[in-house]
């Protein structure tokens, strides 16, 4: 009697056992196919008859050769001579209006005066992830007049696929100074970068090598921002570029949309706006824009809330006065978030060659802000089906 | 087409600035003139001086800039030879400014309070300005924090003229602190326009 039982619960127990592991395995498999198509994703480029070639990362620096960070670098020459500029997206893949208003560069731009070089996918680990447990979307969409294409959601810090573990403390090169230790995977923490250093690390070496190589005179760092962080809608200028992004602040707030100025703090180190400016010729500034996605008080980590920034928490937030920029229902819409970008850059152009005439830089073909609300960024998103042959490249 | 009425309109905006005839402007004249050179300082670390700065190097208006001005600043120049005659205080605070500096708003307002104290027993001019708008007063600042306003009360109330975006003065502060204390006050719409009142401003 006593064994009899004993075999049942055994019996149960196996199954148990078995059922859990089946389920184990049913999460494995389907969550595994979902990593795997999330990192796999091939975005298409269509390139702008502007492209003069498409270059790797690794032509400037052979330490990155064959990692997930070679990635695509797009030559632009001018028609006439000038400046050269290096906009840059992707930096932190969780902002897609900075990697979309890069695109629209990407697809579009025609430079009249003087050189352009434009990076997609600066941190292209990131973007084969997102933030871990945070249920972020794995992709998105953007309706076009062709169709619609879909782009890789990512994330704030490199793959840990790609560089792990992290340490205890991440002293940060050359400074010395101790930062959170997971920011050693985030690509705006690890500038200027060194050769022997980790993949992100050796990813900021080699974009310092292109700047340094190619004489960029501005680097552009595109990106947006959380409503509840106080440096939001403006532009962080590296000291030898506070004349040009005061200009381009007081000539964007009056025409176009408001953005401020900030300094880059001397004694931050890591980011773009510092390093780059430091450690090169180049001027370098970092573009924010709003995105109530990335907000900790946000409602639902929905495709939806990324492209619309509609969101009912963060308006309450705001009526807290917890906010450092202003939100309604009307969100903060994709087109918004890209065409302050794209307007910002082109601006920046302007400026700097009204106060450096004799090395100006011009652009054609891409959209400003009101033009990018009013069609849609679709609208210059090409179909890669209709493009001519050799004229596509995916990132 | 666009891009290049927009590439004029940049152009137009800094050559009117720069270039407008003197007859034109003599008929806006400022309610104050002063004199150069000018020291250029802030009350805050905000960045709005670097606006008032584009401007005073476009125009060619001689002038030093000092984020830190202290009063022995304007002591040296005066034992020198070579006196400040006018001082532009720029208010409104900014947290990543002073933390880059490695100053509180407390060390803010004593230095400023310095600065101002021996501005006036040398006879300078001094000028309050308040160039950023909304985003340098409450709207730009965290819950509890009112830096903005009390770098705008450390200066505007001992100042000889005030020199504001107008709106920064939606809710009428820098009106009334004008009317209070019966000091001229220089209101201007566009950031553009600030080169213009400038000029004014200086006589040029």
């Amino acid at each position: 009697m006593r064994a009899g039982s004993g075999n049942r619960g055994g019996r149960a127990l196996l199954v148990r056992k078995l059922v859990l592991g089946g389920l184990g395995l049913l999460l494995l498999v389907t969550s595994g196919a979902s990593f795997y198509r999330h990192r796999h994703l091939q975005e298409a480029v269509v390139l702008s008859p502007g492209v003069a070639e498409v270059k790797k990362l690794s032509e400037y620096f052979d330490g990155i050769r064959g990692t997930i960070n070679d990635c695509n670098l797009y030559f632009f020459e001018g028609e006439e001579p000038g400046a050269t500029v290096l906009v840059m997206g992707g930096t932190h893949p969780e902002e897609p209006a900075a990697r979309l208003a890069a695109w629209l560069f990407a697809e579009n731009a025609v430079m009249e005066h003087g050189r352009l070089i434009v990076v997609l996918s600066s941190n292209r680990s990131g973007t084969t992830v997102t933030r871990l447990g945070g249920a972020y979307p794995a992709n998105f969409t953007i309706p076009t007049d062709w169709g619609q294409q879909t782009f890789r959601m990512g994330d704030r810090w490199s793959n840990p696929l790609d560089q792990w573990p992290d340490p205890e403390v991440y002293i940060h090169y050359p400074s010395g100074q101790y930062l959170a230790y997971v920011d050693i995977r985030n690509l705006n923490r690890t500038w200027p970068g060194r050769p022997d250093g980790t993949l992100t690390e050796r990813t900021t070496y080699a974009f310092m090598e292109l700047i340094r190589q190619e004489d960029v005179d501005i680097f552009i760092d595109l990106h947006e921002a959380e409503l509840q962080y106080p440096v939001i809608s403006t532009i962080v200028a590296h000291d030898r570029g506070e004349e040009l992004a005061t200009f381009v602040s007081m000539m964007l707030s009056d025409e176009e949309f408001n953005i401020g100025m900030e300094y880059s703090p001397q004694n931050l180190h890591g980011l773009s706006h510092r390093e780059v400016g430091d450690y090169s010729d180049a001027i370098s500034l970092l573009f924010e824009a709003p995105e109530p996605f990335l907000d900790a008080t946000r409602g639902k980590t929905t495709r939806e809330q990324l492209l619309t920034g509609v969101d009912e928490f963060v308006m309450k937030a705001g009526e807290h006065g917890l906010l450092f920029e202003r939100i309604d229902e009307g969100g903060w819409p994709i087109d918004v978030r890209v065409g302050r970008h794209t307007s910002t850059v082109l601006q920046t152009m302007e400026s700097w060659t009204i106060l450096n005439p004799d090395r100006p830089l011009s652009c054609r073909g891409v959209p400003r802000y009101a033009e990018v609300i009013e069609r849609g960024l679709g609208h210059w998103l090409h179909d890669p089906s209709k493009a001519a042959p050799g004229r596509v490249v995916t990132e | 087409m666009k891009r290049y009425s927009r590439l004029n309109l940049g152009t137009v905006a800094l050559a009117g600035t720069l270039l407008a005839s003197a007859g034109a402007l003599r008929a806006q004249e400022s309610p104050l003139t002063a004199e150069l050179p000018a020291l250029l300082t802030s009350c805050g670390q905000s960045p709005g001086p670097e606006r008032v700065r584009f401007f005073l190097r476009r125009l060619e208006l001689e002038h030093e800039f000092l984020e830190q001005a202290t009063a022995q600043d304007l002591i040296d120049r005066r034992d020198a030879g070579d006196p400040f005659k006018s001082i532009i205080i720029v208010t409104g605070a900014s947290l990543k400014g002073m933390g880059a500096a490695g100053v509180s708003i407390r060390d803010e307002l004593a230095r400023t309070e310095a600065l101002i104290a021996e501005a006036k027993r040398q006879g300078i001019t001094i000028i309050g300005a308040h160039v950023e708008g909304m985003a340098r007063r409450a709207q730009g600042a965290a819950p509890g924090d009112n830096s903005d306003e009390l770098s705008i009360d450390a200066v505007c109330p001992y100042s000889d003229l005030l020199v504001v975006r107008q709106d920064g003065n939606e809710d009428r502060r820098f009106s009334i602190i004008s009317e209070n204390s019966d000091i001229p006050l220089i209101l201007f719409e566009k950031n553009m326009e600030l080169g213009d009142v400038l000029r004014r401003v200086f006589n040029r």
